[in-house]
């Protein structure tokens, strides 16, 4: 019998797969089932729907526009307004949680008793519903009976009561308040973690090489750190362009337009104005930028240092 | 019955990577086969190949007279002991050694009798009930046996089973890996990087390096008669000299020549020799073919460059025409650094290999 | 010790390379960074509290009563109560007399709005098991074809905010008839949640020791049985962080819900909460009460399982 002829009768199973190739495929079939339903369909439908000029107003029509939806949007000087606001939000609140989450995540790596309770007490804010979240701060901004301007009062700091949320001024930043304290506790576990890993060898070569608590901390902490800062970047300023839940709860955009984010004009768009084909090319957009923040802060840090 | 045989077998990774190339071997019913070489030779995928834990990519594995490519791994009749152990963390050692009688659904009395029996074998019936964390290394070592035990397989499969423990336990467990394959008559397929493990332990070995055989024969025949230069060099401890050189034939003679050097060659490299045009030969010598220097045997000449006492054995650093070779003498042998020596050499145990291609010369060369 | 050696050996210093005063001081840093740290996290909370347990009348007072000077229940009851009464516009006034203030007209559907919730999200925890645990265990350890790509591809979808998923689902939905079901949310929560139960598991599936499963298969264990008996038991951290975010993640989720859910059928927790605190009319002491009820189920749970987050992410974020 030759050999080259047995040898080319290569024995599998029936459709030319091996037994892990099936049970890989069984074992992955329920996820990209769910997957492509829930997540790769409506995102494709929806770059679809920005394709036309879709208004619920006039449910009849449905023209084609290709891409002049996002030229509508673009060209508008209100979305560029709503983009200020929201690179406004998102580099304060990014910034203040970075600063934050890393001094929580210094003192939690600490050991001392008690650290373990710390470390409970961190997760409240981030388990409770952003609902509850904006009801909170929202009655704690209030500007007839709230705790911050009691607070203030009883320490002397002001006169009378203050508005808060309705000032123009005011209002991003006692927004970006609230986000930043629920966000906090999950970007300083990543950041405990990031610490975790740094082997305690390097702290203890250092020291005998003489550098003090503050150096060691530039030189050895820091860059150790750089991956779990790139990804509490990444993650966080993701979530601060797109949030939503407090700017409907606690201003609905207002006073006027001061806190009219890019996510909250999506909805106004969508759902007040019922444009559904200008709203879905305003997500798009969003949707991009979000794609290319997270990749220049990934390039951006990877090059520092 | 529990034959083995690959045939033309290649086993490729992405990337163009081949671990495994064009394998033929044969093993027989009942054979103690270990595949010996350097990390990265394709052995262990060899054995994970014959466990189904690694697809064929090309050619057959047959099983006695089945192909058995598309077989997966819980439908062959092999058990297999890691060099990790990988006992299940969470199982006692109980557990862990019935694991694979439960999953074949044999009967639980016959469960227990067997798990019982290979415990008290094993010497482990006392740790029944604790969990694989709790025990040693070498305790551990022995519930992985045991698991492999208790199924009573076609084929036992053995990967560097003994590279994590200490030097003492591993000799010891030498030979109770022996003893274990006399009592169970069963085919054992063995994988190691350590050479002495494999002379003791084998009836046939496979060397292998870079996804190619070297050579399959007897402990015997790859210690004495290796078929090439990376053979000779890897079985032996301390490995073997090589010395370059070349070949004069005057009187009809074969010579190896090396500077002042000159060793008449046994018979058995003429006919290989005659047959050459090339003179470049390299010597290969091994540490123990050394006697004391007389007029009737080739000798060889050079200084003491190190003396190395090594408890049981005596060994001296040479310095031979500019070479290093390593020779061992009496133990009670005094010798001086630096002074020069002269020792006779066993010359049917030497060895030739071809300079350019590092095949042996010798016309009984087995492959 | 002759008298001498002893007198000398009192008069030796003893050195150490920190003073005590170092040690000290770290102890009072150390105090002051963790009762700023708690302060800042739970001062918030204490506030919402301390402000359901005061009444109408109390809570208007200027400066506020930090902690209440007569504490009651009433806004608790009100909550409960609010179910078994109908609420119209002339009932709402009387149905609340201790605190003085108007309850919404949408109380009763608190409660069961709580329900929705608890069934929406255990739903969503079951159904991502059943869908992400299997692909995650072959994305882990069994080698094929567009493994590299599933996993980043998975983690992909995630980019695209939700506010651009709405309309699709919503009009996908409509068309099913589900408009005011819970099953419309359970369905979406799917694809914001899976992403993330996978990409962890598949971190700590791929922590765990490939030889157990070559071990498994070698002792007769299929890919399935390889799974159930050995892996699982070993995932528990994993599962467990997968089970707390993803209830967490539904329990929670607010934008969603606004859109698909219109009757308190299929309403959840957050926009029942939400719906008060736009009805100006409403008593603060009330909306307060509604807050601290939404919040004791999630704070209890991740207090619960607190250990096992760190323990989950830990796997994938190391190594992502």
């Amino acid at each position: 019998m030759t050999s080259s002829a047995r040898i080319a009768a290569q024995p599998r199973l029936r459709g030319g797969l091996t037994y892990d190739e099936r049970a890989a495929f069984l074992f992955v079939a329920p996820l990209a089932v769910v997957l492509l339903a829930v997540a790769v369909f409506p995102i494709l439908y929806s770059f679809y729907v920005s394709l036309f000029s879709l208004k619920l107003t006039r449910p009849g029509r449905m023209p084609f526009v290709g891409l002049g939806n996002y030229v509508a949007v673009l060209s508008d000087p209100q979305f560029w307004h709503a983009v200020e606001r929201t690179v406004y939000f998102s580099v304060m609140a990014v910034a203040a949680i970075c600063v934050l989450a890393l001094l929580v995540a210094l003192l939690l790596d600490e050991d001392f008793p008690g650290r373990r309770v710390l470390g409970a007490i961190l997760l409240v804010p981030w388990a409770i519903p952003y609902v509850a979240n904006a009801l909170m701060w929202k009655w704690i901004y209030d500007s007839n009976y709230g705790a911050l301007n009691g607070l203030l009062y009883q320490l002397d700091f002001i006169n009378s009561y203050m508005v808060w949320l309705g000032d123009a001024d005011k209002t991003l930043p006692l927004i970006a308040n609230a986000f930043v304290w629920k966000e906090v506790p999950l970007a300083a576990i990543l950041l405990l973690v990031g610490l975790k890993t740094i082997p305690s060898d390097l702290h203890a070569a250092a020291k005998v090489d003489g550098a003090n608590a503050l150096r060691r901390f530039v030189h050895i902490t820091l860059p150790a750190l750089k991956p779990a800062f790139t990804l509490v970047a990444v993650y966080e300023t993701m979530m601060a362009i797109r949030h939503f839940d407090l700017f409907f709860i606690l201003t609905e955009g207002g006073p006027g337009d001061a806190s009219g984010v890019v996510a909250w004009r999506i909805y106004v768009e969508t759902f007040r104005n019922l444009s559904f084909g200008t709203g879905a090319a305003m997500a798009y957009l969003l949707a991009l930028a979000t794609l290319a923040l997270a990749y220049v802060i990934i390039r951006g840090l990877a090059r520092r240092i | 019955m529990a034959r083995i045989a690959f045939k033309s077998v290649t086993k490729r990774y992405a990337g163009d990577v081949i671990a495994v190339k064009d394998l033929d071997l044969e093993i027989r019913d009942k054979e103690f086969v270990v595949l010996l070489g350097p990390s990265g030779c394709g052995k262990s995928t060899t054995l994970n190949m014959i466990a189904g834990l690694e697809d064929v990519s090309e050619g057959e594995l047959w099983f006695d007279r089945q192909i058995v490519n598309a077989l997966p791994p819980h439908k062959r009749d092999v058990a297999m002991v890691f060099q990790s152990y990988a006992l299940y963390p969470h199982k006692t050692v109980y557990e862990n050694i019935a694991f694979g009688l439960r999953m074949r659904r044999v009967d639980r009395a016959e469960i227990d009798r067997r798990v019982r029996d290979a415990a008290a074998k094993l010497e482990i019936a006392q740790l029944l009930q604790r969990r694989p964390s709790q025990l040693s290394g070498g305790q551990r070592q022995r519930v992985a046996l045991g698991r492999a035990m208790v199924r009573q397989p076609a084929v036992f499969l053995m990967d560097e089973p003994l590279s994590n423990l200490d030097a003492a336990l591993r000799i010891s467990m030498r030979a109770e890996i022996k003893h274990l394959h006399t009592a169970m008559q069963t085919t054992f397929v063995y994988v190691t990087h350590d050479q002495a493990e494999a002379l003791t332990l084998a009836d046939r070995i496979v060397v292998m390096k870079d996804g190619v055989v070297q050579q399959v024969g007897t402990p015997d025949d790859v210690y004495e008669r290796p078929r090439n230069m990376f053979v000779a060099a890897f079985l032996g401890n301390p490995a073997i000299n090589f010395l370059e050189g070349t070949i004069e034939s005057r009187t009809g003679v074969p010579l190896f020549r090396r500077g002042a050097l000159a060793i008449a060659l046994p018979s058995k490299f003429a006919t290989r020799l005659s047959q050459r045009a090339d003179t470049e030969v390299v010597l290969g010598l091994r540490p123990e073919d050394v006697c004391a220097a007389n007029g009737a045997v080739p000798s060889l000449a050079g200084t003491v460059d190190s003396v190395l006492p090594v408890g049981s054995d005596r060994f001296l650093g040479l310095k031979v025409e500019g070479s290093d070779v390593f020779v061992r003498v009496e133990k009670e042998a005094r010798h001086q650094e630096g002074a020069a020596i002269r020792l006779g050499l066993v010359a049917e145990r030497l060895h030739l290999f071809d300079k350019a291609t590092g095949l042996s010369l010798a016309e009984d060369g087995t492959l | 010790m002759t008298l001498a050696t002893a007198a000398r050996a009192s008069r030796i210093r003893h050195y150490r390379t920190h003073s005590p005063w170092r040690r000290v001081g770290r102890g009072v840093a150390l105090l002051l960074a963790s009762l700023l740290f708690v302060v800042y996290l739970l001062a918030p909370i204490a506030w919402l509290v301390s402000s359901s347990f005061q009444s109408e009348h109390e809570i208007i007072a200027k400066p506020p009563h930090w902690i209440p000077q007569a504490p009651t229940l009433q806004n608790f009851a009100a909550i409960f109560a609010a179910k078994d009464k109908t609420v119209t516009y002339e009932t709402r006034k009387s149905a609340d007399p201790s605190s003085g203030g108007f309850i919404p007209s949408t109380a009763s559907n608190l409660l069961p709005a709580m329900l929705n919730s608890f069934i929406v999200a255990s739903a969503v925890v079951v159904l991502n098991l059943l869908v992400g645990v299997p692909a995650a265990y072959a994305m882990a350890k069994i080698h094929f074809r567009g493994r590299q790509a599933s996993i980043y591809g998975i983690l992909a979808t995630r980019v695209i905010p939700d506010i651009a998923l709405v309309v699709p689902f919503f009009l996908f939905i409509r068309n099913l008839g589900l408009l005011d079901s819970i099953w419309s949310l359970i369905i979406t929560y799917l694809a914001i949640t899976v992403p993330f139960s996978v990409f962890v598991l598949v971190g700590y599936f791929e922590s765990l020791p490939d030889e157990l499963d070559k071990a498994a298969r070698v002792d007769g264990c299929s890919r399935l049985q390889t799974l159930l008996r050995v892996y699982l038991p070993l995932a528990r951290p994993s599962l467990v962080a997968v089970i707390l975010f993803t209830f967490l993640a539904s329990w929670n989720e607010f934008l969603l819900a606004l859109m698909f859910t219109q009757t308190p059928a299929s309403q959840t927790l957050p926009i029942i909460v939400a719906s008060f605190t736009s009805d100006f009319t409403v008593s603060f002491s009330f909306i307060n009460a509604a807050g601290v009820l939404a919040i004791i189920p999630p704070v209890l749970l991740a207090l619960f399982f607190e250990r096992y987050i760190v323990a989950g992410l830990t796997a994938g974020a190391v190594k992502g």
